[in-house]
C-alpha cells in the first residue's frame, strides 16, 4: 500500500517541480523583457511592478476589497438565476416533445444573438443598478446548463430506457434511476462552463454600467495607463476563475460520482458502513 | 440577558429609523460618462464634505458607456440630469426631445486635439490628408468643427476611433499610427504622466465651449425643483472648494477615487486640468452663457455637426442657477479647512 503511494505521488512531485520550473522560467523572461525595454511597458508591464500593485490594491491602499464583493455578488445572483432558468427549461423542454418543438427554435435565435450586443438593451428597459447587469450575467449563464440539460435528457439510453417501461417503472422512476444519473454529469459540465462565463458576463455589465465592480476598476487603470495595477485586478479575475472551475469540478465528483472510481468506492465504502452498521442492528435485536 | 435586550433594542431602533432616513433624502439620478472621477471633483467633494445630505439630496450615479443616447433615459424617467455637450443637446431638441439645459458643468471645453509633442503638426490646418484618432464618435464633432474653424473640413482627414483604453491611445500616438487624437482632458493626462508627451493644437475658437451640461426632462422642471436645486447647490459647493482649498480636494480625492491617485504626480496633474476645466468663469457658478451657445451654433452647423440652428431660448433654462448659488462661501471654505484637518 505505501509502495502503491510513493509509486503515484512520486510523477506528481516530479510534475509539480516542472510546472513550477516553466511558471518561473516565464515569469522571469517576462521581467528580464520588460527590464532590458524589449517588451511594451504599455502592455506588458513587468512582474515586479504587478507584484507592487497586487501588494497596493490589496493591502495597502485596499481598494479592490469593495469592488471584489460588488462583482462577486453579481456573479453568484446572475448564476443563480441563470443556471435555475437554464436547467428548468432544458429538462421542461427535454422531456416534453410538444414544448420542445414550440419553444426551441427561439431559444436557438436567442443563443445565436450576441449577448454583447443585447446588453445596452437590456440596461435601457431594466434600468441602470443591480438589476440589468444581474439580467445580463444570467443571459450569459442560461444557454450552457439549457443545452446541456436538453441534451442530458434527450440522449438518455434508449435501449435502458424501454427496459425500464417494460418492467413497469412510472415515469418518476425513470427520472430518478435513469434521467437524472445519465444527464447530471452532463448539466454539471453546463454549470461549470456558466459559471467561469459569469466572470465576463461581469465585465460586460460593468464596462458598460460603469459605477463600481471590477470592471470599473479596470476601465480606470487602464485609462490612467496603469497598466500594472489593471494586470492585477486580470490576474485576480484568472485566479478566480481558475479557482471557481476547480471548485466546481470538486463538485461535480461529489454529485455525479457514479461517474468516477474514487466517486464509486467512497459512496460505495459508505453504503457499505451503513449496511454492516444496520446488519449489527438487527443482529443484536 | 441584559446584553441581549440592549442588542434586540437598538437593532428594532435601527431597523426602525432606516426607512425614515431614506424617505427624507430625494434621490437624484444622473447619467455622465464617467464613475466618481476627478474629473468630476465637484462631486466627490461635495460628498465628502456632506453636502448632498445637508440639501436633503441623495446622488444616484448612472455612469454608462452606452450605445444608447443619454437623452433617452432622460425621456424614459431614468435619469434626473444627463450630461450632454452642446452638440447632442442641439440635436435632442432638433429630434424632438423635450429637454432643457439648466447648468453648465464646465465652461471650458475638456475636448482638445492632441499631437505627439516632437512632431511637425502645429495646427489643426496641417493635419490634412493624415489619419486622426477619435477616443470616440462623441469626438468627432468636435474634430469636424475644428477643421471647420480652419476652412477645412472632415473629409480632409481620415478618421478612426481608438476607444478609450490608456494602452491603445498611447500607441496610436507614440507609434505615429495617427497624427492626431480627439479627446478629452483625461486621455492628455494620463499619456502625460506616462511619459508622452502631447501638445495641445485646439483652435482658440473652439476652448470657450460650454461641456458636459447638465440637462433635463423640461416638463419635470418643477415637479422635481427640490431635488434639483439641493443637488446643484451641493455640486456648486464642491466647485467653490476647489477655488479656496485645493489641498481638501486633493485628499478628498485621494480617499474618494483612489485609483486615480496611485500615482500622486499623475493625480495632482488630473487635477489641476480638471480644475481649469470645473471652475465657471461667469459670475454666478453653472450659469448659462446664452452668447456663447449662440455663437457655437452657426460652427457646428457649418461643420455638419447639427443640422439646422436652434433658438437656444428653447432650450436654456436658468431656473436653478440663483438656487445652486445661494450659499454662504465663507462656510464652505472653514468646512474646508475643518475636514482637511481631520482628515489629514
Amino acid at each position: 500500500m505505501t509502495d502503491n503511494v510513493k509509486a503515484t505521488s512520486q510523477p506528481k512531485t516530479g510534475q509539480m517541480v516542472i510546472h513550477f520550473t516553466i511558471f518561473l522560467a516565464l515569469i522571469l523572461s517576462w521581467e528580464l523583457g520588460a527590464q532590458m525595454g524589449w517588451l511594451d511597458k504599455l502592455f506588458f508591464p513587468a512582474p515586479s511592478a504587478i507584484l507592487t500593485s497586487f501588494w497596493r490594491i490589496y493591502v495597502s491602499q485596499g481598494n479592490i476589497w469593495f469592488h471584489l464583493y460588488i462583482s462577486l455578488g453579481l456573479v453568484f445572483a446572475g448564476f443563480t438565476a441563470g443556471s435555475i432558468l437554464g436547467v428548468g427549461l432544458g429538462a421542461v423542454v427535454g422531456m416534453n416533445a410538444t414544448v420542445r418543438r414550440f419553444l426551441q427554435p427561439y431559444v436557438i435565435v436567442l443563443e445565436a444573438t450576441p449577448r454583447i450586443a443585447v446588453a445596452p438593451l437590456l440596461i435601457a428597459a431594466l434600468g441602470f443598478g443591480a438589476t440589468s447587469k444581474i439580467a445580463i450575467i444570467m443571459l450569459v449563464c442560461f444557454f450552457a446548463p439549457f443545452i446541456n440539460t436538453l441534451s442530458g435528457v434527450i440522449n438518455v439510453d434508449r435501449d435502458r430506457f424501454e427496459l425500464m417501461r417494460s418492467l413497469g417503472a412510472s415515469k418518476i422512476q425513470v427520472l430518478r434511476k435513469l434521467v437524472l444519473p445519465e444527464a447530471v454529469p452532463v448539466i454539471m459540465a453546463g454549470e461549470r462552463l456558466a459559471l467561469t462565463s459569469a466572470l465576463s458576463g461581469v465585465l460586460v455589465a460593468e464596462f458598460i454600467q460603469r459605477d463600481q465592480g471590477i470592471g470599473t476598476l479596470i476601465l480606470t487603470y487602464t485609462r490612467n495607463l496603469n497598466m500594472a495595477s489593471a494586470f492585477a485586478c486580470i490576474f485576480t479575475l484568472t485566479l478566480i476563475g481558475f479557482l471557481i472551475f476547480k471548485g466546481m469540478e470538486r463538485l461535480d465528483h461529489r454529485i455525479a460520482y457514479w461517474k468516477n472510481e474514487a466517486g464509486l468506492r467512497r459512496v460505495g465504502a459508505k453504503r457499505a458502513r451503513a449496511w454492516a452498521a444496520e446488519q449489527g442492528g438487527l443482529a443484536r435485536a | 440577558m441584559k446584553m441581549f435586550n440592549t442588542l434586540m433594542l437598538t437593532t428594532a431602533l435601527a431597523i426602525v429609523s432606516l426607512p425614515v432616513t431614506a424617505q427624507e433624502l430625494i434621490t437624484v439620478n444622473m447619467i455622465n460618462p464617467l464613475p466618481r472621477s476627478t474629473n468630476f471633483y465637484p462631486l466627490v467633494v461635495a460628498e465628502a464634505l456632506g453636502y448632498f445630505a445637508q440639501e436633503g439630496v441623495e446622488v444616484n450615479l448612472l455612469p454608462s458607456d452606452t450605445s444608447i443616447p443619454y437623452v433617452a433615459f432622460v425621456q424614459n424617467g431614468q435619469a434626473d440630469l444627463a450630461m450632454l455637450d452642446p452638440v447632442e443637446t442641439v440635436n435632442a431638441r432638433l429630434a424632438g426631445a423635450n429637454i432643457t439645459t439648466v447648468y453648465e458643468v464646465m465652461q471650458n471645453a475638456p475636448e482638445a486635439i492632441g499631437v505627439l509633442d516632437s512632431s511637425a503638426y502645429d495646427s489643426v490646418d496641417d493635419l490634412v490628408g493624415t489619419t486622426v484618432g477619435l477616443v470616440s464618435d462623441r469626438d468627432r464633432a468636435f474634430l469636424q468643427a475644428s477643421l471647420d474653424v480652419m476652412g477645412k473640413s472632415i473629409d480632409d482627414v481620415q478618421t478612426v476611433v481608438l476607444g478609450e483604453s490608456g494602452p491603445t491611445l498611447a500607441a496610436a500616438i507614440r507609434d505615429s499610427q495617427v497624427s492626431a487624437i480627439s479627446g478629452a482632458a483625461p486621455d492628455w493626462i494620463a499619456l502625460n504622466a506616462n511619459g508622452i508627451k502631447v501638445r495641445l493644437i485646439t483652435p482658440d475658437e473652439m476652448l470657450a465651449s460650454p461641456a458636459n451640461t447638465f440637462a433635463m426632462n423640461a416638463d419635470m422642471v418643477e415637479e422635481k425643483r427640490a431635488g434639483i436645486e439641493g443637488f446643484l447647490k451641493a455640486w456648486s459647493k464642491g466647485m467653490y472648494a476647489a477655488s479656496v482649498n485645493r489641498e481638501m480636494v486633493a485628499q478628498a480625492l485621494r480617499k474618494g477615487v483612489p485609483a486615480e491617485w496611485e500615482d500622486e504626480a499623475a493625480g495632482q496633474l488630473y487635477l489641476d486640468m480638471s480644475i481649469g476645466m470645473n471652475q465657471s468663469t461667469t459670475e454666478r457658478l453653472g450659469d448659462l452663457q446664452t452668447g456663447v451657445w449662440t455663437a457655437l451654433q452657426p460652427r457646428l452647423l457649418s461643420s455638419g455637426a447639427i443640422p439646422e440652428l436652434v433658438d437656444v431660448s428653447t432650450f436654456l433654462n436658468d431656473t436653478y442657477i440663483a438656487a445652486a448659488n445661494d450659499f454662504d462661501r465663507a462656510e464652505v471654505e472653514a468646512q474646508a479647512a475643518a475636514w482637511l484637518e481631520a482628515n489629514k
